[in-house]
């Protein structure tokens, strides 16, 4: 590649209003070269008057669709706009900027269809609860047994996806919590997976999604979800 | 049976009938999702019209009353029909996110040629 890719950071916000500028600000000032766009699924708090103030590139969900619609929101616009690389990055501050270039260099370089940036793979930084761990060792192994791809931490919400990845994400992307099963579908689909070792921390403030009372329906609903798209989804060779 | 009972079977699945017609009329239901209720009906109108009918069924199901066949028969169209509505409801979702996704994307698109007019031309917020 001669010229340097253009990548488009994603970055999903739902009641973020303590943590998204600290975020965005980071992200411009580790990596310049990206552009970025914020996601702003119908937060109930100050998160869209921060952004509309700070003029940041943003935009505004108006009803909430979750993280699944909202990121596929973004791979949409990323599409459009013609974008080589495209990166999805929390909005509370769990995922490092400093790691950007680690996730996007696989897919830049063509190695790779979508790079999962992986906090397993060096066991650095922060680690997550011990039961999370559980439930994304068996998420993972789930993984392996439906279509033999083994990755890591499939719960992660750091990745780049190249062109035809995104294009892919546009026309279909799970709804609801889309990171194990984009992996399962971009896999039997004949796209190639992979990790990138990267440091994550504990978020910045505000509270996680995903609470431990949901956390066993979110383990059913996945795994289920995961069984239907092996079932439905065909598996196919890219010729790669 | 008794005709008195039958009575009651035929006015009952009339009034359902009507009231469809009506709110087809009125517009509160299409076409489309009316097709099974009026399935319903017009069966229910069947059987309490010519309960021979469902003594014939009943002879080939084997099941000792005849009005646990209507039961039966019915309970599974509520289910058909529940089942249609869960698939109408998962398509009108995914039309109402694509709808919202297109709704952000083109309200930034307008929010940005906005910016680019003169301030006495701007409109909202």
């Amino acid at each position: 590649m001669n010229k340097p890719p253009k990548v488009l950071v994603l970055i999903p916000c739902y009641n973020e209003q303590d943590n998204i500028v600290q975020v965005v600000e980071r992200l411009r000032a580790t990596c310049p070269w990206a552009d970025y766009l914020v996601i702003n699924d119908c937060s109930t708090d100050r998160s869209a008057e921060l952004l509309r103030s700070h003029g940041y590139n943003f935009i505004d969900l108006p009803v909430n669709l979750g993280i699944g619609g909202g990121i596929q929101c973004g791979y949409l616009y990323s599409q459009r706009h013609g974008y080589d690389v495209t990166v999805q990055m929390d909005g509370d501050g769990q995922h490092d900027p400093a790691y950007l270039s680690a996730v996007v260099e696989p897919v830049a370089s063509g190695r790779l269809d979508m790079c999962i940036g992986s906090r397993f793979i060096t066991h650095e930084g922060f680690q997550t609860s011990f039961m999370r761990r559980v439930g994304i060792r068996f998420l993972s192994g789930m993984i392996r047994l439906l279509c033999g791809r083994k990755v890591l931490d499939v719960t992660s919400g750091f990745r780049a996806t190249n062109a035809e990845m995104t294009a892919f994400f546009a026309r279909h992307y799970a709804t609801d919590y889309p990171e194990p099963e984009a992996i399962l579908a971009a896999s039997l689909a004949g796209y190639r997976v992979g990790e990138a070792p990267v440091v994550m921390h504990e978020r910045l403030g505000g509270v996680s999604s995903i609470s431990a009372v949901k956390s066993v329906y979110y383990m059913v609903k996945v795994s289920l979800s995961l069984v239907i798209d092996r079932l439905a989804i065909k598996r196919s060779r890219r010729g790669k | 049976m008794t005709v008195q009972f039958q009575a009651y079977m035929l006015l009952g699945a009339l009034v359902l009938l009507a009231i469809i017609f009506v709110f087809l009329k009125k517009g509160l239901m299409t076409v489309k999702y009316s097709l099974l209720w009026l399935g319903l009906s017009i069966v229910l109108v069947i059987f309490a019209a010519c309960p021979y009918v469902v003594f014939v069924l009943r002879d080939i199901l084997d099941i000792e009353m005849p009005v646990n066949l209507v039961f039966l028969l019915m309970f599974c169209f509520v289910l058909v029909v529940l089942l249609s509505l869960s698939i109408a409801i998962t398509q009108l979702a995914d039309k109402c996110k694509r709808l919202t996704q297109e709704n952000a994307l083109l309200e930034k698109r307008v929010r940005e040629l906005e910016r680019r007019l003169p301030p006495e031309d701007r409109r909202g917020e």
